[in-house]
C-alpha cells in the first residue's frame, strides 16, 4: 500500500483510560477492606474471621471465575445459585448412601456438567431470552431441592452408611488453595492462551459479528457453559467437604453474589470485549469482604441485601461512564 | 453583481471538537440569498457538521453564526426550524406506524384540533396541499407511511420541510437515496427556492450533480474551508485536487482491459431462493481470478446474494457450492473453512465489534491461522495483527485501541485485515468502499486488483456504478431478485447501459 493510503486518516485517539479501568477493581477492593476494617474496629481481619472469609471467598470465586465465560459470551445466567445448591445436595445424598466421597464428587461433576450442557444447548437453539430461562430454571431447581430433601431440611454427612473422614483445618485449607489456584490457572490459560477467549469476547460483543467472522458460536457457547459448570462442581464439593452438611439454603447467596462480583471485578454483565478472568477473583474477594463486614457490624440479612443493592447500582452507574456501551445483557 | 448579493447565513470562525477530533477548524462560511451553495469534501471533512450546527442538531465548540442579520445559536432543531432553516437529511426521518399526513404534521397537530379532537380530514387536506406543493401528487395522505417505499417516504419528509417555508434549505446527501424522479423533484425545489430569493445549501458526493446545480461550491478538507468557487471556476480536476489536497493519480480504478478470465469456476450459486424472498431461483458462477461485480437498485437482492454466497442467508431452495471441494456452503463457518471472506455492508453492526480492540477483531477471523494445537500465543497473535496493520496501513495509536475510535476508512481496513490476513481465495465484498475517503478507496481498489492478480476471486457488490465499471471483469445487474443484465469489461462502458438494466 503506497502513498495513496496516507491521505487524511488521523487515528481518533482518546485519553488512555485503559489503565484506570484496570486498576479500579483493585482500588475498590482495597477501599472495601480499609473501610470495613475501620468500621469493625479490626474485627474484619481477626484470625477467626479471616478463616471464615477465606472459605467463603473460595466458593464464590470458583463460581464467579467460571461465570466469566458464560457472562462474557453475552449470556446472563441467574440459575448458578440453584445449580450449586442442587449439585451439593445430590453430592450429599450420594455420600450418605454410599459413604464414598469419590462417588459423591463424580455425581456432583456429572450433574453440574449436565446442567451446563443443557443450558448451552438451550441458549444456542431456543429463541427465548436466555436470562428468563435461567430465572425459571433457578426457581425450579430450588423447588426440586425441597422435594428431594422431603421432611428433613438439612442432611448430615455423619449419617452416612460408613464413616466419611473429616478433614483437618490444614487439609481443608490445602484443598481450598489447590482447587482455587488450579481452577484459576486453567481458566486463565483457556481465556488468554487459547482461541476460546477471542471467541467469547467476540460472541459477547456482537453475536452477528462473531458468526460472520466464522466463529463456531454454538461450540463456543457450550464450552463456556461447561467451564462454568466445572467451577460450580468444584465449589459444590468444597462446600460439602467443609460444612459436612447441605440443605435447601446451602450457598443461597452465591447466585446473586456472582453478578455483583463480576461488576465489582471490573467487567460488564453484558460480557464482550472487556471480559476478564481476574474480574472473577477480585470481585469475589470484594463482595465476600463486603458481606462479612456488614455481618460483623450487626446488620440483618435484609439490611445487608439493601446495602449490596446500593453498591451494585453505584458500581453499574460509575462503570457505565467508562464502558460507554451497554453494561447489562441483551 | 457580487455587491448586490444579500447575505442570509454567516458562520464566523466556527469550530467543533469531538473529543480530540477536530471536525471543524475555524471555518468562515457564507450563504447568500438567490443562490444554491454546494458543499463538498471527503467523509469527515466537516460538511454535515456545519449544517447540523446551523440547524440546531448540535452546538458549536466556539465561533459565531448569524442568520438573516441576527445572531444565531439554536439549541434544538425546532429552534433552527423556527428561525427558518429547513433540513433534509440522509437518514430516514419519518416515523412508522402513522399516516403520511400525521408524519407531515408531527408535533403540529394542534393546527387541526378543536378541543382535544384532531380532525384527520382537515389534516389530510392540508397534507395533500403540502405534497402537491413539491409536485408529489400520486400519494394519499391518509395512507400509512409504511406503505410507501424509501424514496416516497423521503419525499414526504421533503414536503414536511418545505411546508414550513424555510428561508434556507439544507439538502444533505439526500439525492443518493433517490431515483431520477425523486432527484428531479429535489432539483426543482432547490431551483424554486433560488428563484424566490431564498437560499439552498446542497451537500453531495456527486461532483457532476453539484457542478450542474450549484451557483457556488465550497470545498472542505479536514475541517478546514479550502476554497469557494463560482460557477465559471468549477472544474472537476481542481475540485478533486482541493478535496484530496494533492494531485489524484490517473489510475484510480484498474486500467487494464481485454484480459481473459479463467474457465475454472470456483463458486456456484445453484438455483437459490432465499428465506427473505429477495432472490428467487437465482444462479450464478464465479471464476478463478475474476472480479465479478453485482449491482442494482436497493432491494434488488444483491446484498442477499452476497450473504448467501457466504452462507449467512437462509436458503429455502438451491445450494451454494464450493467447486473445488463440491461442498455446500451452509454457514459462515463452512465458508471460512473453504477459504472465503466476507465484508458486510453493515460494517459497524456485522463486521466489527466496536467496543473491541483492533487485535481481537482481526483475531476473531484469524485465530486458526495462528493457533498451535490448542494454544494461541499472545505473541504470535500480536505479530499476525501487526502484519495486517502494516500491510493495510491501519492508522491507530496501538492495535489494542478500540475500533470505535477509528475513522470509517480505518475501520474498513480492519475488516479487510480480518480476511486478507487469512489469505482468502474468495472474497465477497458488499459495498466495500462505503463511507470511506477517496484516499482509502484508492488503496482498496489497488488491494482488490492485487488480489485478482494473485489469482483470488472476488465478488464486488456495490451501489456505485462507476466503481463497478472501473473495477470488475464481469458485471451482473440484478432487478427484483433476478438477473437482468450481464456486462463484460470494456473501456467504453457507460453508466447508462447499466441503468437501463437496473430499472
Amino acid at each position: 500500500m503506497e502513498a495513496t493510503a496516507e491521505i487524511k486518516t488521523k487515528a481518533r485517539t482518546k485519553p488512555d483510560t485503559r489503565l484506570i479501568g484496570e486498576l479500579a477493581p483493585i482500588v475498590g477492593l482495597v477501599l472495601v477492606v480499609v473501610i470495613f476494617t475501620l468500621l469493625t474496629k479490626g474485627a474484619l481481619l481477626s484470625s477467626g474471621n479471616l478463616q471464615s472469609l477465606s472459605s467463603q471467598v473460595i466458593t464464590t470465586a470458583l463460581v464467579t471465575i467460571g461465570a466469566v465465560f458464560v457472562f462474557g459470551s453475552g449470556y446472563f445466567d441467574m440459575s448458578l445459585g440453584g445449580c450449586l445448591c442442587f449439585t451439593a445436595v445430590i453430592g450429599g445424598q450420594v455420600a450418605i448412601a454410599t459413604g464414598s466421597l469419590l462417588l459423591s464428587f463424580i455425581s456432583i461433576l456429572g450433574i453440574s456438567l449436565a446442567f451446563g450442557i443443557a443450558k448451552g444447548i438451550f441458549a444456542t437453539t431456543v429463541n427465548v431470552p436466555f436470562f428468563i430461562f435461567t430465572i425459571v430454571l433457578g426457581s425450579v431447581i430450588s423447588s426440586v431441592v425441597l422435594v428431594m430433601l422431603g421432611s428433613e431440611s438439612t442432611i448430615y454427612l455423619k449419617d452416612a452408611v460408613k464413616e466419611i473422614p473429616s478433614l483437618t483445618f490444614t487439609q481443608m485449607t490445602a484443598v481450598n488453595v489447590i482447587a482455587l489456584v488450579v481452577f484459576f490457572a486453567v481458566c486463565l490459560v483457556l481465556f488468554n492462551y487459547t482461541p476460546l477467549g477471542v471467541c467469547i469476547k467476540n460472541l459477547g460483543g456482537s453475536f452477528i459479528a462473531a458468526r460472520q467472522s466464522g466463529i463456531n458460536t454454538r461450540k463456543t457457547t457450550i464450552i463456556a457453559f461447561i467451564v462454568s459448570a466445572l467451577g460450580v462442581a468444584v465449589a459444590a464439593f468444597i462446600i460439602l467437604l467443609r460444612t459436612r452438611t447441605v440443605g435447601a439454603t446451602t450457598a443461597s447467596g452465591v447466585g446473586n453474589d456472582v453478578m455483583v462480583a463480576l461488576v465489582l471485578g471490573g467487567m460488564p454483565l453484558s460480557g464482550g470485549p472487556k471480559s476478564k478472568i481476574s474480574a472473577g477473583l477480585i470481585g469475589a474477594v470484594t463482595i465476600t469482604v463486603l458481606n462479612s463486614g456488614l455481618t460483623i457490624m450487626g446488620l440483618t440479612t435484609g439490611q445487608i441485601q439493601v446495602v449490596r443493592g446500593i453498591v451494585f447500582i453505584a458500581v453499574v452507574f460509575v462503570s457505565s461512564f467508562s464502558y460507554r456501551g451497554k453494561l447489562l445483557p441483551r | 453583481m457580487a455587491n448586490e448579493k444579500e447575505l442570509i447565513f454567516e458562520a464566523r470562525n466556527l469550530t467543533k471538537h469531538f473529543g480530540p477530533t477536530i471536525a471543524l477548524n475555524g471555518v468562515d462560511f457564507k450563504v447568500y440569498r438567490g443562490e444554491i451553495t454546494g458543499l463538498i469534501g471527503e467523509n469527515g471533512s466537516g460538511k454535515s457538521t456545519i449544517t447540523s450546527i446551523a440547524a440546531g442538531m448540535q452546538p458549536a465548540t466556539s465561533g459565531e453564526m448569524f442568520f438573516m442579520g441576527q445572531p444565531h445559536s439554536p439549541s434544538t432543531m425546532l429552534e433552527g426550524a423556527a428561525a427558518g432553516i429547513g433540513m433534509i437529511v440522509q437518514e430516514q426521518g419519518t416515523v412508522s406506524g402513522i399516516s403520511v399526513a400525521q408524519n407531515i404534521f408531527l408535533g403540529n397537530e394542534k393546527k387541526f384540533a378543536t378541543g382535544p379532537v384532531v380532525s384527520s380530514k382537515k389534516m389530510n387536506e392540508e397534507a395533500k396541499k403540502a405534497l402537491e406543493a413539491i409536485g408529489f401528487v400520486d400519494v394519499d395522505p391518509a395512507m400509512p407511511i409504511d406503505a410507501l417505499n424509501m424514496q416516497d417516504r423521503k419525499l414526504v419528509e421533503i414536503a414536511k420541510v418545505i411546508y414550513n417555508d424555510p428561508q434556507m434549505l439544507v439538502v444533505d446527501e439526500t439525492t443518493t437515496a433517490l431515483s431520477q424522479k425523486g432527484r428531479d423533484i429535489i432539483y426543482d425545489i432547490m431551483k424554486k427556492m433560488r428563484d424566490d430569493n431564498k437560499a439552498v445549501v446542497f451537500i453531495s458526493h456527486d461532483l457532476e450533480e453539484l457542478m450542474e446545480t450549484c451557483d457556488t461550491l465550497t470545498v472542505l478538507r479536514d475541517g478546514n474551508l479550502i476554497t469557494t468557487m463560482t460557477k465559471d471556476q468549477m472544474n472537476e480536476d481542481d475540485i478533486k485536487r482541493h478535496m484530496v489536497g494533492r494531485e489524484m493519480s490517473g489510475d484510480y480504478y484498474r486500467n487494464d482491459f481485454g484480459g481473459t478470465i479463467s474457465d475454472e469456476v470456483v463458486l456456484k450459486a445453484d438455483n437459490i431462493t432465499t428465506g427473505t424472498g429477495m432472490l428467487m431461483n437465482f444462479s450464478m458462477e464465479l471464476h478463478k481470478g475474476e472480479i465479478l461485480g453485482v449491482g442494482g437498485l436497493s432491494h434488488c437482492g444483491m446484498h442477499e446474494l452476497g450473504r448467501a454466497l457466504f452462507g449467512e442467508e437462509k436458503l429455502l431452495e438451491g445450494k451454494v457450492i464450493d467447486m473445488a471441494t463440491g461442498d455446500s456452503i451452509t454457514s459462515p463457518l463452512t465458508a471460512k473453512q473453504h477459504g472465503y471472506g466476507y465484508v458486510s455492508k453493515d460494517r459497524d453492526k456485522e463486521a466489527l465489534v466496536l467496543t473491541e480492540s483492533i487485535k481481537d477483531n482481526i483475531m476473531a477471523a484469524g485465530f486458526d491461522k495462528v493457533q498451535k494445537g490448542l494454544f494461541l500465543s499472545p505473541k504470535a497473535s500480536k505479530k499476525y495483527v501487526d502484519k495486517q496493520k502494516a500491510d493495510l496501513s491501519i492508522k491507530c495509536a496501538s492495535i489494542l485501541q478500540d475500533v470505535q475510535y477509528l475513522s470509517g476508512g480505518n475501520k474498513q481496513k480492519v475488516v479487510f485485515g480480518k480476511w486478507v490476513g487469512r489469505d482468502c481465495d474468495i472474497l465477497i465484498l458488499d459495498c466495500p468502499t462505503r463511507g470511506v475517503d477517496i484516499g482509502v478507496k484508492a488503496a482498496m481498489y489497488h488491494l482488490i486488483d492485487e488480489m485478482k492478480k494473485a489469482g483470488k476471486s472476488i465478488v464486488m457488490i456495490s451501489e456505485e456504478l462507476t466503481e463497478l465499471i472501473g473495477m470488475t471483469d464481469r458485471l451482473l445487474i440484478l432487478k427484483d431478485g433476478e438477473l437482468n443484465g450481464e456486462f463484460m469489461r470494456t473501456p467504453d462502458r457507460s453508466a447508462n447501459d447499466l441503468v437501463d438494466a437496473m430499472i
